[in-house]
């Protein structure tokens, strides 16, 4: 999992979880719930659905709104986060996870067109 | 390549049995009528052919759209099978598929040969001229020539009329009766005839009377057949068929009605028809006056599973039926008048509007299962930007907040309360809607209802906002799945959202439809060289900004923008004014070169734009230049790479000899990432559709 910063990380919502099993991800969504432990907390999508992100160490932050994730995902279809990062609201402009997800879905339709997998070398 | 077609379905069809499902090869469509346009079709089952097709004008976009090319493969999923005064039958085919082009089938299947009713296939017993089953053949044979036209028999099962043709057949020899063929359509071929109800004289049971309210399932149904026995029937023979439905005959059976049609299969040309539909909108009794006279109306709106339509009653009607009437309750109706909707009074999407006579009939029914409340498409808020104004919509929202009632005087001097409601949806958008008269005086907007407005007219006023009109309905906290998951959105997270409303004193720019276009496209589209000049709006990043001669010593005085000359003794010379001034006004004139990911343009900016682009004012901008050279320099830095929403103004233009075109700025407005992307994302899945 080293460099996994230097490795691209396809953008998913909760849906193609499945499909990149034990694969790097970038996950964009809506904090959810935060446990009490600091530890896992859940995201939700822009159709809705539901993600758990799990951290090594416990948040220091209160986390809230549109957070992105970047992690592996577990063979529980969990996300082991690496890093997050909170997506800045406070212009007056919310983070529109729908239009994300559409804009997710044409990525994801059109690979031919958004070769992102090959572009990250070295 | 081949489908297989159904074999016997132009024949069945053209006898009147309404089989459903049928594949058919098209043998050609030609437009045969302009106001509305109606398609023809000639279709072919591999045995026979038949012209008698035409599609309803939902389906026209097949044949605008060159999808009915001769020798693809239909499949007909609903046809309606109407019959001419002179016995003719038309099949208006409601509903079908294209399950094969014509490329992938390139021929005629079969050797199909043109349908003649004379042809009578050996299917019928006998095959004599007077096989029964079809009445359509009896009435031919007995010269019959009053048809009416009804026939509706979407999805009757394709058994061939010969199951009980026999009785019928050497019934109908003897009776020469010139039987309402719809009633005897109406009656499945199933039914296991029996000598009984065709009997001249048997005991005609009440059920026959208003034959056409029987169910299919009795089996009495035969009876109008008989020519002398009941009162009814008689009443109901004859040309003009069409006017006095036999169902009138005092005692309109309250019982169970003929076949319920769908709201949606609802046409002129069909005259015996019953719906069973729930009262959504209602109104007052209005009464007018004009030069051609006086008069009093109401409306109502019904609504059924497949849609719904708009009824309006006039004078006696409105006595007979106002009160009988109820907003959402259920009815049956049967026997108005079909016409072409009036667009402008009728916001609803059916083709047709109903109005009542006398001989309408609308009974209460108790059973309302089945049929929707009302019939709504509401629109995201977020996309009434894109929507065009005074167009109709539907919306539903979360009351956020409610302004006091406010009474106004109209034009007309009559005063009238008003209620501005914000309204915020999922989209996170609010937009303002204007609830009036008595709707603004009984609406409650404490607890932050939802709010589902059907009908409301959007208007441009403050970019976008919504108007109640006299034919709107207002819901509120409506028993619909839509405002179940409103209310619990709102609850979840909704009430933090910080909305943007669509409904505030901003420029135009927000709600008029912009002509977007690319960089790029400029060039590609010639844009400017035509007569006049081409606007258009863009997204684009500033690449450059000419520093030099960007600012120019202006007159003073208001409205002139002319450059003065510098006397040097003090005084600017305007030419344009004819006059000299002791000073001078700094003014803007920017070239710049914008871009986008596909090509750069060079813009010119005046003073407003340009002090929009630099964020300082020509003034201050003179006075940097003068005394802070880098302050100066550091508005240009800061201003690159900026990206905005541009509408331009393009021409082509002519100076010595050399036509250049000019691009120059007329509004600069800030960057909508949200609105951009969607734009971006609607692009994308329009080109993927038609791809």
């Amino acid at each position: 999992m080293a460099n996994i910063i230097d490795v691209p990380k396809p953008r998913i919502n909760s849906s193609m979880l499945s499909q990149h099993i034990n694969r790097p991800v970038c996950f964009v969504g809506r904090v959810e719930k935060v446990h009490p432990t600091g530890k896992t907390f859940t995201v939700s999508d822009g159709e809705g659905k539901v993600a758990t992100v799990e951290l090594n160490d416990p948040l220091e932050e209160e986390l809230s709104g549109a957070v992105e994730v970047i992690g592996m995902v577990s063979n529980k279809g969990v996300i082991m986060a690496t890093t997050y990062n909170m997506l800045r609201e406070d212009k007056g402009i919310p983070f529109d996870v729908q239009l994300y997800n559409e804009a997710l879905k044409i990525i994801h339709d059109f690979p031919q067109h958004y070769p992102f997998e090959g572009a990250a070398s070295g | 390549m081949s489908a297989r077609l159904t074999e016997g379905a132009v024949e069945a069809l053209m006898k009147g049995t309404g089989v459903s499902n049928t594949v058919l090869q098209l043998m050609n469509a030609k437009q045969i009528a302009n106001n509305p346009p109606r398609i023809r079709l000639i279709l072919s089952d591999g045995v026979h052919t038949s012209a008698s097709f035409i599609i309803a004008t939902q389906l026209n976009h097949l044949f605008n759209e060159d999808q009915l090319e001769p020798y693809c493969v239909c499949l007909l999923k609903k046809v309606l099978v109407n019959t001419l005064k002179d016995g003719r039958r038309a099949v208006v085919v409601m509903d079908m598929e294209i399950i094969k082009s014509a490329e992938e089938v390139g021929e005629k299947i079969g050797d199909p040969v043109p349908y003649n009713s004379d042809n009578k296939p050996s299917s019928q017993e006998g095959g004599d001229s007077n096989s029964p089953p079809s009445t359509s053949e009896v009435e031919k044979d007995n010269s019959f020539s009053w048809k009416n036209n009804t026939t509706p028999q979407k999805h009757l099962p394709s058994t061939p009329p010969s199951t009980s043709s026999d009785h019928r057949k050497s019934f109908f020899k003897s009776n020469n009766t010139p039987s309402p063929q719809k009633s005897f359509l109406s009656t499945p071929p199933s039914t296991s005839s029996r000598p009984g109800p065709y009997n001249k004289n048997s005991n005609t049971p009440s059920p026959q009377k208003s034959f056409s309210s029987t169910p299919p399932s009795t089996p009495t149904r035969p009876g109008p057949y008989n020519k002398n026995s009941t009162p009814s029937p008689s009443k109901g023979r004859g040309r003009g068929f069409a006017g006095k439905s036999p169902m009138k005959t005092g005692d309109t059976s309250p019982g169970p009605p003929a076949k319920v049609i769908p709201i949606s299969a609802l046409n002129p040309y069909q005259s015996k028809w019953t719906v069973r539909a729930r009262v959504t909108n209602k109104s007052k009794v209005r009464t007018w006056s004009n030069s051609k006279g006086e008069g009093k109306l109401f409306s109502f709106e019904i609504v059924d599973e497949s849609g719904e339509i708009k009824i309006t009653a006039f004078n006696n009607e409105v006595d007979k039926f106002f009160s009988l009437v109820e907003q959402g309750k259920v009815y049956f109706i049967s026997k108005a008048t079909l016409k072409a909707a009036n667009k402008q009074f009728n916001t609803l999407k059916h083709e047709y509007e109903m109005t009542l006579h006398g001989h309408s009939s609308i009974v209460l029914c108790d059973d309302g299962e089945g049929v929707p409340d009302i019939h709504c498409d509401f629109v995201p808020i977020s996309e009434l930007e894109q929507r065009e104004k005074d167009t109709i919509i539907d919306v539903i929202g979360v009351c956020k907040s409610a302004e006091d009632i406010s009474r106004i005087t109209t034009k007309t001097s009559r005063e009238v309360s008003k209620r501005a409601l914000s309204l915020m949806d999922m989209s996170g958008k609010v937009v303002t809607a204007t609830l009036w008269g008595e709707e603004a005086e009984k609406f409650d907007g404490s607890g932050q209802p939802i709010v589902a407005i059907k009908g409301a007219r959007l208007s441009d006023f403050g970019g976008r906002s919504l108007s109640a009109l006299f034919s709107s309905t207002i819901l509120v906290n409506p028993d619909i799945p839509a405002a179940f998951r409103l209310r619990a959105w709102f609850d979840r997270e909704g009430h933090a959202v910080d909305s943007q409303s669509l409904t505030e004193a901003r420029p135009v720019g927000s709600g008029a439809r912009m002509n977007w276009k690319t960089l790029s496209d400029v060039k590609t589209e010639h844009m400017g060289h035509r007569e006049k000049a081409d606007y258009f709006s863009c997204v684009a990043t500033v690449v450059y900004i000419r520093k030099e001669n960007c600012l120019y010593q202006a007159c003073p005085s208001s409205d002139c923008n002319k450059k003065v000359l510098d006397q040097h003794n003090g005084l600017y010379r305007c030419e344009k004014c004819n006059r000299d001034y002791p000073n001078f006004q700094y003014r803007l004139l920017l070239s710049a070169n914008l871009a986008d990911f596909g090509d750069n343009q060079w813009v010119t900016c005046f003073q407003e734009t340009a002090e929009v682009l630099l964020g300082h004012s020509a003034e201050r901008l003179g006075q940097l230049r003068e005394t802070d050279e880098e302050a100066f320099e550091l508005v240009f830095q800061k201003a690159n790479f900026t990206t905005h929403i541009f509408k331009n103004r393009v021409k082509l233009e002519t100076y010595n000899d050399e036509s250049r075109v000019k691009v120059t700025v007329l509004e600069i407005l800030p960057m909508d990432h949200r609105d951009y992307a969607r734009r971006l994302v609607a692009n994308i899945h329009k080109m993927s559709d038609s791809a």
